[in-house]
């Protein structure tokens, strides 16, 4: 089978479900919200980071790009459509990988027009706070912003063909992202930076002083997704639909 | 040809055999049911068939070859499976257009399938509003899209209505009238009987049965005559004289066995015995089956008799 019309079959699944829709625009509103809301507050803290605080609302509103990534697979697992859908294209690698696609794009353009919009809102806040800024800082603030949501969204894809659950899924990486990497976070010392949101998040900072710099930081999150996405895959090829 | 082709196909689930070293084949241009109780492994071959599972040993082909190896499998295979397997937010129609879609399918051929299955006025409605009959039929819609020559239905009649029960016989006559290959499992009887021309019979994931219908009901139930009369001791009279068995029932009809209505007419006319009512009782397919399976369970369980 071709693979453009798997692409386009997969395409329209999303666009025909309101819900995904839902989704994408929480990723935008949460997270310029929370960045806005950030820029308007104090900015005497030491550690104050102006690129970070911009971007900031990344934090909660990667809940949202998570959730879009179980969701457009987890809709499969509704009442046995995965049947229906393999029934259409037998050939399982192919059809993962045009699921793939339609979440890694949409996740990477809201990423984008997510990130511009916090860091417009945030600044509007900061002021003079954030005008050591440079231009190409924000860039890569912003791409890497984009590529990170990109890649939580595909992490939550293949974990739930792994667990053939959204519900698993999500039960698994929010309480990851709000518990294990922020309370533990300091404690465990130098592991957590290379768990696959803190690693990811290193991008989001105008200094950082970690083993990981921002795109080293994103190549380890990418691991993460990889391997995630292996897993996924390795379920969906051996297991009986 | 278009054939289904099942050999020696077995599925263990853990240490469960769901289907047991199982060889039929479905031949095109008559209706096939696939009959058994529930558990007798119809939708787990129906599973192996489309290549959604994975058999533990055996093959299952469709046209010769196994379905996942088939390029733009609906053109060529349709399957109802689940009538569950549509999306609830989704509307009917978007649920066709995706399938259509992968499969390079004309958006048009949507249309005239929900026209054909009779739900193109709740199209745009979302799957999950829809009552069970409507599933069923929009899952029939699914099966049919690509115009497939080889139509596999999984209880295609669960939850349709009188008139939907009409209408599911009628369109398979048509679909194997038209020279497709069609097998449709059930596990009603009366159903079945309806629209098979042909069964394949599974008990316990082994094949019990894969013969015409009309020669899987003769060779199990004898035919009877049913006769009633205003002269009981004339009717057993002349019955007796020509060698026939007969039995009286409560509500005062004889039925007798190893007949025909026509010598039993003749016989009855000619000897002047009045006759109120006269009819052949034709085996049913399911006093067939249950001869079948009785004899079965026999089988399979040990007697205690020495």
């Amino acid at each position: 089978m071709h693979f453009t019309p798997v692409l386009r079959s997969e395409a329209l699944k999303v666009r025909t479900l309101r819900s995904l829709y839902g989704t994408l625009l929480a990723v935008f509103a949460v997270t310029t919200a929370f960045s806005a809301l950030a820029g308007a507050s104090d900015t005497s803290d030491p550690d104050f980071d102006p690129l970070f605080t911009a971007l900031s609302g990344v934090w909660p509103g990667q809940i949202a790009a998570i959730a879009f990534g179980a969701m457009v697979v987890s809709s499969e697992y509704h009442g046995n459509g995965i049947r229906l859908s393999l029934a259409a294209v037998p050939q399982r690698g192919r059809w993962f990988a045009a699921k793939l696609v339609v979440v890694a794009v949409p996740a990477l353009a809201v990423g984008l027009l997510t990130a511009c919009a916090a860091v417009v809102a945030a600044r509007a806040g900061l002021g003079e706070a954030a005008g050591g800024l440079t231009a190409g800082e924000q860039a890569r603030g912003v791409v890497g912003c984009g590529i990170y949501l990109m890649l939580m969204a595909l992490l939550a894809a293949g974990l739930t063909a792994l667990f053939r659950s959204g519900t698993a899924t999500l039960s698994t990486l929010i309480p990851f992202i709000l518990i294990v990497s922020f309370v533990i976070g300091d404690a465990a010392g130098g592991i957590t930076d290379f768990l696959p949101d803190k690693a990811g998040q290193v991008v989001l900072y105008e200094t950082y002083d970690g083993p990981l710099g921002p795109w080293t930081g994103l190549a380890v999150t990418a691991l993460w997704t990889t391997a995630a996405l292996l897993a996924g895959v390795w379920r969906l090829r051996s297991r009986d639909a | 040809m278009t054939s289904i082709d099942v050999k020696d196909l077995t599925k263990e689930y853990g240490t469960r055999r769901a289907v047991d070293h199982l060889t039929f084949t479905v031949r095109p241009g008559r209706v096939t049911g696939f009959l058994g109780p529930n558990g007798a492994g119809k939708s787990t071959t129906m599973r192996l068939v489309l290549g959604l599972d994975r058999p533990t040993s055996g093959t299952a082909t469709v046209g010769g070859r196994a379905y996942a190896t088939l390029h733009e499998p609906l053109r060529h295979v349709g399957a109802l499976l689940d009538a569950h397997a549509a999306h609830g937010s989704r509307t009917g129609r978007d649920h066709l257009r995706v399938l259509a879609a992968s499969n390079r399918i004309p958006p048009g051929r949507v249309d005239e399938v929900l026209e054909l299955t009779g739900i193109a006025s709740v199209a745009r409605r979302r799957v999950r509003t829809y009552s069970l009959g409507m599933r069923q039929r929009l899952g029939i819609a699914a099966a049919l899209l690509g115009d497939p020559a080889v139509v596999v239905l999984d209880e295609p009649s669960n939850g349709l209505d009188p008139e939907g029960i009409i209408w599911i016989r009628e369109l398979l006559r048509r679909l194997a009238a038209e020279g497709r290959t069609v097998l449709v499992s059930s596990h009603l009887m009366n159903e079945t009987a309806s629209f098979a021309d042909h069964l394949v019979v599974l008990g316990r994931g082994r094949l019990l049965a894969d013969m015409p219908m009309r020669e899987f009901i003769d060779a199990r139930v004898q035919p009877r005559v049913r006769i009633r009369t205003s002269d009981a001791t004339a009717l057993k009279a002349v019955l007796t004289r020509h060698g026939h068995d007969a039995v009286e029932h409560d509500d005062g009809y004889w039925s007798v066995r190893h007949a025909r209505v026509d010598d039993i007419g003749r016989v009855m006319s000619g000897a002047g015995v009045p006759i109120l009512e006269l009819s052949s009782d034709e085996g049913t397919l399911e006093q067939a089956y249950l001869d079948l399976t009785a004899a079965e369970t026999e089988f399979a369980t040990p007697t205690q008799e020495t």
